[in-house]
């Protein structure tokens, strides 16, 4: 039934929306001017851009006219920025080209502006929105520039997609990187998720530029299946996610900072909690005593030792709404 | 309900959102005016190209483990099949209309489109559809019938799986013991056992037996593929009202259905029994966001709501359970539950250089799901939770560039968690067992209003622990340049958190505030023109004002109660004590104990379960802190430095170290720490070929300590021998009257994780006239992790039996044994090269090599002949060795 109703509800939605673009576009494309004429077709001759596109033309190495198929580029947008809303009227530039732009943003080059004074330019306009908690951020007090991930004159930011984003956020941070390659790790390689689905790197209200206000909110935007609130709640997991696992990546699944029973055992010790797992508790067990003798009666395989060890039984670990969960076995 | 869906199947909904975005698609052309196109070359620049990919490729081995994310679980041929179309009036200075419709790994699980339309600057709407399939398990087995459907039963001709002979570790039903999924090995069914201290083979009666259940469970267990997919759709809509002020509207809903596997619990005379069942997923969640942003020049203001509504159409899952076949057990799946949060967000800007920006939230988080009940939950209050948690957060930052070369911050932020689920009293019997003769308490129940024999002597009675939390902080920074190119930054914080559970009878929380300190510092500098370098330190202190060791009281509220034949409660009791649940940290008392010392810790002895109306123990070891509500200390160390030796080599290396210790925890997490190094290099040998590569080696320790304490007691012998071997007594009496006090009981484990990470990369374009670009890239890693220990503990000698020759040792002391190294060793070779037939068109051709090898100790209890609780899932740790390739044409228009 469910596949059915929502079958039914996306057709609709699909055909409404359809419906709805074939509706809105011709208005506004009807909106073009009547003096939208051949003559200004060609976006580099446009205003103020001319006097750079003379120079930095299509033939000029690094292909700076792409910027016109950017959202800086579109013209018709009173808000857009010309050349030199961000490079600066450059006066001097214009009457001797050897000399640097005003504004110049790539952080190698000799003449580029603090990374503050080069934010500034781009600030102007993307202050507000997801960039309301820049100032006094991570990033920002780490000296970075906007253009330090961000690549403004082509039309495929690499870093504004899921699937080549973390090559950028990895340029820094190099441990993340090797740990998204383990053996239990969230879907970034795949290319379903980016750093970008759990942080904010132009600041937010969150730890770690987290996107939500906690580390917990910002998981169940996709484990919404484990907020609750339970009837039994597990302490550490109501707390913060990562007093288990490693959002990263980890060598013991599933993201977890370490294997069961000893990552239990960190906290609990009353009952069999209290047990020494050591590998003579394992079915391959090599039993050894003090004097080399073999004691069968050790050479049980412990189960809270085995497969999913202590999550053998209290498997609800997150949470049961059960009223025979307590022990998080309903 | 539905499980697994077909995944190549085009499902209506996706039909729709293309249609709409054919649509989308389709118009502009339509509409596109008839007019001179700039310079070509230009043109190249500034106008977006339409591409489109179609090819095919191949997997040459199945491999859930490969395909996790990636979609290519299977063997076999794929469809390529990728695009990206843009339009709009690229060509005006008049008309901002702008859009884009794409589509990637459409021919896989992993297909992805997307589409947006707007006029720049006026509106914007866009929509998406992703499916994500995860792969969890393609070797898990498992004999239960139904998977796919929320009840699995097991087979008509199931015997409950026996080892019918009575030794050290395989116990017989009717000798004292019961259920032993051991009995499903035939190598354990037909070895010779140790039994009563002798070697015995087993009858011909006991092989039949066996081999009866072998032949009639072994075949039931049929490979069930486990795997999830999320299917998404989005949409979402800005408008411009003015240029202050946009309204932004999203929506997202993602379906989640398959099966994952559960592990679940049943009881059977001698204990719990568990079983991996395929756990059947049929979830969705919705997303809600809108805004209404302003902003002008100084200052903005966001409104903003999201919400979130999960729903689960599994209620519960049920299964029978494997040692009483038909005896059918239930375990609640996550309940439905909503989120609603409304959030206010400003900036100010005072000057240039001075800003404040804050931030307010309140939000609800309600769930109210029906309880799934049953006989064996004697005492359900209510019939939902009616949970609510209110959390409020507040966010204020002033920053301030005070100079030319120093900028200041000081922030603050607030959060609260505030639980106010109702807290009630339930009463359950452990694992789906049923009521066992006898009251549990009369005490219990008249304290709870219920008339005698409700509560059986086997009951659980537990309160509910809401747990809220409020987080204060304040954090003060400072970032000075001291000279061009280099800066000091400095910073304070404060945190203080308190925990509680509203409504409790008594405080929950181990630790009710703990308050960290932390300072940091970090020195940037540039040495010469080529070389940046970077080093920071911080140090965090965080204490705890008082650690409650009887904070797990709460979640018993018979403690408070006085039983028959005390005079106090446990609590009280403990209270004038001056001990926790552990009891008095002391041996067998020289004198006999007197009064209620007697009666709730006899022999000195832990607080007895069943006097708080408990059927385990839970209280903790005294010195026993909880990692996350523990004294702390806290070093991290981060260093960095790049060297750009040209234009074309660089280098860049990097040393990170973190140390975590938790110096007044006796047991529990000890320390923890972390080091990592880094080196990246790359090296442009021409314009047309370049080389890089990366190395991290990450090293990752923690210790843990614990004791294996036991009950203090009188008993002098095991079948009438009393020499130990190792450990710290020589005798079995003298131990016995030390239990709780006997250092050699104490063990620590060590676990340490070593991991090398190596990549390469080749790129070499411009080949053949400039047609061809190669590139290749290999990423290999070793990941080790070993756990030693110290410590041990004492078993029985089951050699020491009546009528063994005299001497005979009745104990063994068996020392921390290390595990096994659980080793993965990955390597991924990807190669590709694109060939240009014109600026049009060109082929790609792809080719990966992927191999994993990894050994896990934790499978052997998967096994049979593993766990003698544990029904065989026969899972195994994952390897693959395969090989992808790929070939696609690529073609590029307007």
């Amino acid at each position: 039934m469910k596949d059915l109703r929502h079958t039914l509800q996306y057709l609709l939605a699909g055909i409404a929306l359809a419906v709805l673009s074939a509706a809105v576009m011709p208005i506004a494309l009807a909106a073009d001017k009547p003096g939208d004429s051949a003559a200004n077709k060609d976006p580099v001759q446009r205003g103020d851009d001319a006097k750079c596109t003379k120079c930095h033309d299509e033939s000029w190495p690094k292909p700076i006219l792409s910027i016109y198929q950017t959202r800086h580029g579109v013209k018709a947008d009173g808000r857009t920025p010309g050349c030199q809303s961000c490079h600066g009227a450059s006066d001097s530039h214009l009457k001797n080209p050897g000399s640097s732009p005003d504004v110049v943003f790539s952080a190698n080059s000799k003449n580029a502006p603090s990374a503050q004074d080069r934010n500034a330019v781009c600030l102007t306009c993307h202050e507000a929105g997801k960039r309301a908690h820049w100032d006094g951020s991570k990033h920002q007090s780490e000296n970075l520039a906007c253009t330090n991930c961000h690549a403004v004159h082509t039309p495929n930011d690499k870093v504004l997609s899921k699937a080549t984003q973390p090559e950028v956020c990895f340029a820094c941070h190099k441990t993340e990187r090797a740990q998204t390659h383990r053996i239990s790790t969230h879907p970034l390689a795949a290319g379903k998720m980016g750093c970008s689905s759990c942080h904010n790197p132009h600041g937010s209200t969150g730890p770690k530029l987290l996107v939500k206000d906690s580390v917990n909110d910002t998981c169940y935007t996709c484990h919404a299946e484990k907020r609750g609130p339970f009837l039994f709640e597990h302490s550490p997991v109501v707390d913060d996610c990562t007093n288990c696992h490693t959002p990263h990546g980890s060598t013991t699944a599933p993201l977890l900072k370490a294997r069961s029973p000893y990552l239990c055992q960190e906290c609990h010790s009353g009952d069999h909690g209290n047990q020494v797992n050591s590998a003579a508790n394992l079915q391959s067990g090599n039993v050894t005593t003090v004097n080399g003798i073999n004691p069968p009666a050790n050479a049980a395989a412990r189960a809270q030792l085995g497969a999913r060890a202590c999550l053998n039984c209290h498997v609800q670990i997150h949470g049961s709404n059960s009223p025979a969960g307590a022990k998080f076995q309903r | 309900m539905k499980t697994n869906q077909d995944c190549t199947a085009l499902r209506a909904s996706v039909i729709a959102v293309r249609g709409a975005l054919i649509t989308l698609a389709m118009l502009p052309a339509a509409y596109a005016a008839d007019t001179a196109a700039p310079d070509a070359a230009v043109t190249e620049l500034t106008q977006p190209k339409n591409t489109v990919e179609v090819g095919i490729g191949d997997v040459s081995d199945n491999s859930y483990k490969f395909g996790e994310f990636n979609g290519l679980q299977k063997k076999g041929a794929y469809g390529i099949f990728n695009f990206d179309l843009r339009g709009g009036a690229y060509d005006s200075d008049s008309d901002a209309t702008r859009w884009r419709f794409n589509g990637t790994d459409l021919g896989l699980d992993t297909r992805n489109l997307s589409g947006e339309y707007g006029e720049q600057g006026r509106f914007r709407v866009d929509f998406g559809y992703d499916s994500l399939r995860r792969n969890r398990s393609d070797s898990y087995q498992t004999p239960y019938l139904g998977a796919g459907t929320n009840n699995l039963t097991l087979p008509g001709n199931w015997l409950a799986p026996l080892l019918p002979r009575v030794n050290a570790t395989a116990p017989a039903a009717g000798a004292g013991g019961g259920a032993n999924a051991r009995g499903l090995s035939t190598d354990l069914a037909t070895s010779s056992a140790l039994i009563n201290g002798v070697l015995t083979a087993p009858t011909a009666a006991q092989l039949a037996q066996s081999a009866t259940i072998i032949a009639a469970d072994v075949p039931a267990f049929q490979n069930v593929n486990l795997s999830t997919k999320r299917e998404r759709y989005d949409a979402g809509f800005s408008y411009n009202l003015t240029r202050q002020l946009e309204f932004k509207a999203g929506f997202t809903h993602e379906d989640k259905d398959g099966l994952k596997p559960l592990s679940t619990v049943s009881r059977y005379t001698n204990g719990d029994l568990a079983a991996v069942i395929p756990d059947l997923i049929s979830q969705s969640t919705e997303q809600y966001n809108l805004g209404l942003n302003y902003k002008d020049g100084k200052s903005f203001l966001q409104a903003a709501y999201y919400g979130s509504v999960f729903k689960n159409d599994v209620k519960s899952m049920s299964w029978a359970n494997w040692a009483v076949p038909g005896a059918m057990q239930t375990m609640t799946s996550p309940p439905d539950n909503q989120y609603h949060q409304f959030k206010l967000t400003g900036g100010y800007k005072f000057s240039p250089a001075t800003k404040l920006v804050m931030d307010g939230s309140y939000a609800r988080n309600t769930q109210n799901e029906s309880f799934v009940t049953d006989a064996t939950m004697p005492l359900v209050p209510t019939t939902s939770l009616s949970g609510l948690v209110v959390t409020k957060a507040f966010d204020m930052k002033l920053t301030s560039k005070a100079s030319k070369d120093l900028n200041v911050a000081a922030g603050y932020k607030y959060n609260d968690r505030d639980n106010r689920t109702p807290v009630n009293t339930y009463g359950y019997y452990d694992a789906g067992e049923l009521g066992a003769s006898g009251n549990t308490n009369a005490a219990f129940s008249s304290a709870l209003g219920l008339p005698a024999g409700v509560l059986r002597s086997n009951a659980n009675i537990n309160a509910n622990r809401p747990y809220s939390k409020k987080v204060n902080l304040l954090n003060l920074d400072a970032d000075y340049r001291l000279a061009k190119g280099q800066s000091l930054n400095g910073g304070y914080e404060w945190q203080k958190i308190d925990r509680s559970c509203p409504g409790s009878w008594i405080d929950c929380a181990d630790a009710a505030t703990t308050k960290e300190n932390t300072l940091r510092a970090e020195w940037r500098t540039r040495l010469g023109e080529d070389v940046n370098a970077k080093l920071g330190y911080a140090y965090s202190e965080r204490k705890i004002s008082a650690y409650n060791e009887n904070a797990f009281l709460a979640l018993v509220p018979m403690a408070n109660v006085v039983p028959v034949g005390a005079t106090a409660s446990a609590y009280a009791t403990m209270l004038a004590l001056g001990v926790n649940g552990y009891g008095p940290l002391a041996g067998l008392p020289a004198t006999a104990l007197t009064g209620n010392q007697a009666f709730f810790f006899a022999n000195n002895n832990a607080l007895a379960n069943a006097l708080y109306g408990n059927q385990n123990r839970i209280s903790e070891l005294p010195g026993m802190r909880r990692l996350n509500m523990a004294d702390r200390n806290r070093d991290k160390l981060r260093s960095s430095i790049n060297w750009q030796a040209s234009e074309k080599f660089s280098l860049a290396g990097g040393l990170d170290f973190n140390k975590d210790d938790y110096a007044n925890s006796v047991y529990g997490l000890q320390n923890a720490k972390s080091w990592a190094f880094n080196l990246d290099g790359s090296f442009a040998v021409s314009d047309d070929f370049s080389i890089s590569l990366f190395y991290t080696f990450e090293d990752m320790r923690s210790r843990s300590a614990g004791n294996t304490y036991t009950a203090n007691s009188t008993a002098a012998n095991v079948n009438g021998f009393t020499a130990i071997q190792g450990g710290c007594f020589a005798t079995i009496a003298l131990r016995n009257a030390n239990n709780k006090l006997d250092p050699c009981l104490n063990w620590t484990t060590d676990m340490t994780d070593k991991i090398d990470t190596i990549g390469l990369a080749l790129t070499q374009k411009g080949l053949m006239s400039g047609k061809l670009d190669l590139t290749a890239k290999l990423v290999y890693t070793d990941a080790k992790s070993d756990i030693s220990g110290a410590g041990g503990n004492y078993a029985n000698n089951p050699l020491a039996v009546t009528g063994a020759p005299a001497g005979t040792i009745a104990a063994f002391y068996i020392p921390f044994a290390n595990l096994p190294t659980v080793s993965t060793k990955t390597t991924e070779l990807r190669l590709s090269g694109q060939y240009e037939f014109d600026k049009n068109s060109s082929a790609r051709v792809g080719y990966v090599y992927a191999r994993l090898k990894s050994s896990d100790w934790a499978y052997q209890g998967m096994q049979y002949g593993g766990l003698a609780g544990v029904l065989p899932s026969n899972e195994q740790s994952p390897n693959y060795n395969l090989h992808v390739i790929g070939v696609s044409y690529n073609y590029r228009f307007r």
